[in-house]
């Protein structure tokens, strides 16, 4: 009687099994609508590089009419607005917006991102796109105001937290280092123990110690062949640090 | 990592007017790092940062990044792009 159930408990367990692994299959072999549409966006993105290229190795300006960016950035805005809600759409409204910066269209970038509402996922990478526009116009007023409206009335806390961690950023930047040091101290105590907290916990080291003049912070470890190590024993010397990695 | 090369270059020049290049790597591993140093013939003295703390004393946020300290231990340039560090040098040289 035991046998004879679990039997049956182990032959619909198999069967379980089966079920799952031909479904996996059928998945790999038919990729879902929503990768499908991922794959769509990310190939305009990769021609639209490619054009832009091109374009610039061709000797074209930025701010020239013929820019492909312009055009890549309409084709992925109508995308959005015919397909609205999907990560895909995350994806093609932030290029749009960036391309538009590389066109130098800052203030058609600035219209369409007011066109995004306060709940847009898209707003996580859009944030910093505004922030790349910022640097590159040395006019950081649109960026702050989204980016405080965002930090302020956002419902995503990961959002809340970004939004203050790049105003943060954009102050820096912008040479503001007061105001720069309040938004990093606010992402400190606000959002601790995240990825931005701890960031932000660094960036304000930095404001305070790692400022040319000021004493490089020193360290002592063995080096990769085994021998003694201290950046203090090269007082008196020129030195290059350089952080690198071999990935 | 490509700019290998070009610092072996910069070390080889400025080495005998006291300039030197210390090396620190964010691998987990020291194994690939020991490779490359011998394959890349870096000589300057290279430590590893598995531990994560060298690169948070100096809030590295990415490789590479250059820092520039001068003789007495004070940091003359900080994220210096590579282009950049020769014409630095010289500058700390003549001081």
């Amino acid at each position: 009687m035991l046998q004879k159930s679990l039997a049956q408990l182990f032959g619909s367990l198999l069967g379980l099994v089966l079920l799952v692994t031909v479904s996996t299959r059928a998945q790999n072999a038919a990729p879902k609508p929503a990768d499908r549409e991922m794959e769509r966006v990310q190939a305009m993105i990769s021609e639209a590089k490619k054009e832009a290229e091109q374009f610039s190795k061709s000797g074209g300006q930025a701010v020239d009419a013929n820019n492909p960016n312009r055009k890549w950035a309409e084709t992925l805005w109508s995308y959005r607005r015919k397909h609205p809600g999907t990560p895909a759409t995350t994806l093609a409204t932030t290029e749009a917006l960036r391309l538009l910066v590389r066109a130098d269209r800052v203030s058609e970038m600035q219209a369409k991102a007011d066109t995004l509402k306060l709940t847009d996922a898209a707003w996580k990478q859009v944030i910093t796109v505004l922030l790349g526009a910022a640097i590159r116009k040395k006019d950081y007023t649109y960026f702050i105001s989204k980016a405080e409206t965002l930090a302020q009335n956002s419902i995503d806390p990961e959002l809340k937290a970004k939004a203050r961690f790049v105003i943060g950023e954009g102050y820096w930047r912008k040479g503001d280092i007061d105001q720069a040091r309040i938004a990093f101290q606010t992402v400190v105590t606000q959002y601790p123990k995240t990825s931005y907290g701890e960031e932000a916990e660094g960036n304000l080291r930095e404001i305070e110690f790692l400022n040319v003049g000021q004493p490089a912070p020193l360290f002592e470890r063995a080096t990769i062949d085994g021998d003694p190590f201290s950046l203090g024993s090269l007082r008196g010397q020129i030195v290059v640090l350089k952080f690198w990695g071999t990935y | 990592m490509g700019e290998a090369p070009l610092l072996k270059e910069l070390y080889a020049q400025y080495k005998d007017q006291g300039v030197t290049v210390v090396g620190i790597s964010l691998d987990e591993d020291i194994k690939p790092v020991q490779e490359m140093v011998i394959s890349k013939g870096m000589s300057w003295s290279q430590v590893l940062d598995a531990d994560k703390k060298i690169r948070k004393l100096f809030n590295v946020k990415g490789t590479p990044t250059y820092y520039l300290l001068d003789r007495d231990g004070k940091i003359a340039a900080k994220d210096i792009p590579f282009k950049k560090l020769s014409d630095a040098i010289s500058e700390l040289l003549k001081k």
